[in-house]
């Protein structure tokens, strides 16, 4: 008896609301409900392109380099990437491999960083300008500080320019995070 | 949203909230308990808000504090959603930030942002959580200020016996070391991703030099690598600031760092280097002694400390800071400031600033 009770006002509720319900509610009944006012729609996307591709693919290929190493890989690699790059972006990255080369803090903890470049857009309005995203994560084999890290994403401002026709160079290499 | 209360040893807090009227009182004392049982190994209380019990110092520098766990079958009244929205069953590795009864306000730990990660030690346990939460708190805990409440799956993962959101107890917490290639190069901006770290020294007017080296200068002050990260300029110009000041055995400890003491020695002039560098707070009052466990083992790449039990000096940019003229002829003055020689280590122990 109980069981077909319910049955029986389900069924009414199911029609009355089948009836009398707007299969579209306002946007006033539907801020009413939730105790919410609809939000507008955002702006339009101010994508304004990819770049210019082999200026990506330069930076592309300077990040992953900047970014994969190990302890008694870095040096050499921050080198191959001096001799490659122009400008701001060389002396970051010189520098970096004149410390590194001794560096004990390194070696001693045997640290490590790998990761991947999730993205590289242009900045809009400003020339030759780039964001890049990486997501990285940190390794030691004789240190536990880095144990339990997850991976973490990093940007990076970076600027490249035609060194020849067709041929790119990174010239700008600004770590923000 | 949901504002969670801190259960264990929090029954006053629970009955003050359903009472209303005592909220303000019982809550402004709790607070005031906090702030008054700020640790050493913070950087000041004052500065981060009126919940404010501690504020976290860079990587190396943790503090013991008072923490409590939270959430599973034992205490339905946490649930198991966030105070974001998300669900922490999901992100077991989860820790409320306590203080206060919004994000904003819950800041008892400096105000971490959202997904700081967290080093958390228990007995001989470690492990890292991220801010996920946060909760109003209570009274200290073993007379620590209670500034942190552990999500139960991870203070099981700690060895934390689970005691249905009731367990309250002393841990450590430190931030982890900066990770990513540009934190590890150095080329990362230094505490821009952090208010809450510790304040660099004013670096204006601070020489600067080429290369990776600090070189002395003929008046006495250093001149910085221009490349150098912000802490390495804030040592330097600190030590500028107190160069030649006389020497005098227990001088400069008791006053806060900030100031200028009339004469310093070896421990307390290189406190006041690393308050400089934003790696001490300004209540620190190290001796050569605990200096031996500053930071992290071995030399660093900018700081390296030499201590000992009876002497402490330490080399930022490659130029020596030390309170005599251990190296002999040609090592500067006889007093507080820059030496160019480089001297014996011999019976001293190294240690260096993580990251640095």
């Amino acid at each position: 008896m109980r069981a077909i009770s319910v049955v029986a006002c389900a069924a009414l509720v199911a029609g009355c609301s089948a009836l009398s319900t707007p299969t579209t509610p306002s946007k006033v009944a539907r801020a009413q409900a939730r105790h919410e006012y609809p939000a507008p729609p955002p702006p339009a996307a101010t994508i304004t392109g990819g770049g210019a591709p082999g200026a990506v693919a330069a930076i592309r290929t300077f990040a992953e380099i900047y970014i994969n190493w190990n302890a008694s890989t870095v040096a050499r690699r921050m080198l191959a990437l001096a001799a490659g790059s122009v400008g701001q972006a060389r002396s970051v990255v010189a520098l970096a491999a004149s410390e590194t080369a001794g560096d004990y803090e390194l070696r001693r903890g045997g640290i490590a960083n790998s990761g991947a470049v999730e993205a590289v857009a242009p900045l809009p309005g400003r020339g030759n300008e780039y964001i890049v995203v990486t997501r990285e994560r940190t390794t030691a084999t004789n240190s536990s500080a880095y144990e339990g890290l997850a991976p973490a994403w990093h940007v990076t401002l970076a600027s490249a320019r035609e060194v020849a026709p067709g041929v790119w160079a990174v010239s700008g290499w600004q770590p923000e995070s | 949203m949901r504002t969670r209360q801190t259960r264990n040893g929090g029954a006053i807090v629970l009955v003050a909230l359903c009472a209303g009227v005592v909220l303000a009182g019982v809550g402004g004392a709790l607070l005031s308990l906090l702030v008054a049982s700020s640790p050493s190994g913070s950087c000041g209380s004052a500065s981060a808000g009126p919940a404010a019990a501690i504020v976290l110092g860079p990587p190396g520098t943790g503090a013991r504090v008072g923490a409590t766990e939270y959430g599973g079958p034992g205490d339905p009244s946490s649930g198991d959603v966030g105070a974001s929205g998300i669900n922490l069953l999901a992100h077991p590795d989860s820790y409320a930030e306590l203080g206060g009864y919004t994000f904003q306000s819950a800041t008892s730990m400096g105000g971490l942002a959202y997904m700081t990660p967290l080093r958390v030690t228990w007995a001989d346990h470690s492990a890292i959580a991220y801010k996920r939460d946060f909760g109003f708190g209570g009274p200290p805990v073993a007379g620590l200020p209670r500034v942190i409440d552990l999500w139960w799956e991870f203070a099981s993962r700690l060895g934390i016996p689970y005691e249905r959101g009731l367990w309250s107890g002393p841990v450590r917490i430190e931030r982890p070391p900066g990770t990513g290639a540009s934190s590890l190069l150095g080329q990362a901006p230094t505490g821009s991703a952090d208010a809450a770290s510790c304040p660099a020294g004013n670096v204006a007017g601070l020489p600067l030099t080429p290369g990776p080296r600090a070189t002395l200068l003929s008046n006495g002050v250093a001149a910085a690598p221009a490349g150098a990260p912000a802490a390495v300029k804030g040592m330097i110009a600190a030590g500028n600031a107190i160069a030649g000041k006389p020497y005098v055995y227990g001088g400069g400890h008791g006053l806060p760092l900030s100031e200028i003491a009339p004469s310093y020695d070896c421990s307390s002039s290189v406190d006041h280097l690393l308050y400089g560098g934003g790696l001490l707070p300004a209540g620190a009052d190290d001796t050569s002694g605990t200096l031996e466990s500053f930071g992290q083992p071995g030399p660093g790449r900018w700081v390296t400390i030499y201590a000992s039990y009876g002497h402490v000096f330490m080399y930022v940019a490659g130029l020596r800071w030390d309170t005599w003229n251990a190296a002999g002829a040609g090592d500067g003055t006889t007093g507080i400031g820059w030496h160019p020689l480089v001297r014996s280590s011999a019976g001293f122990v190294a240690r260096h600033p993580v990251g640095l």
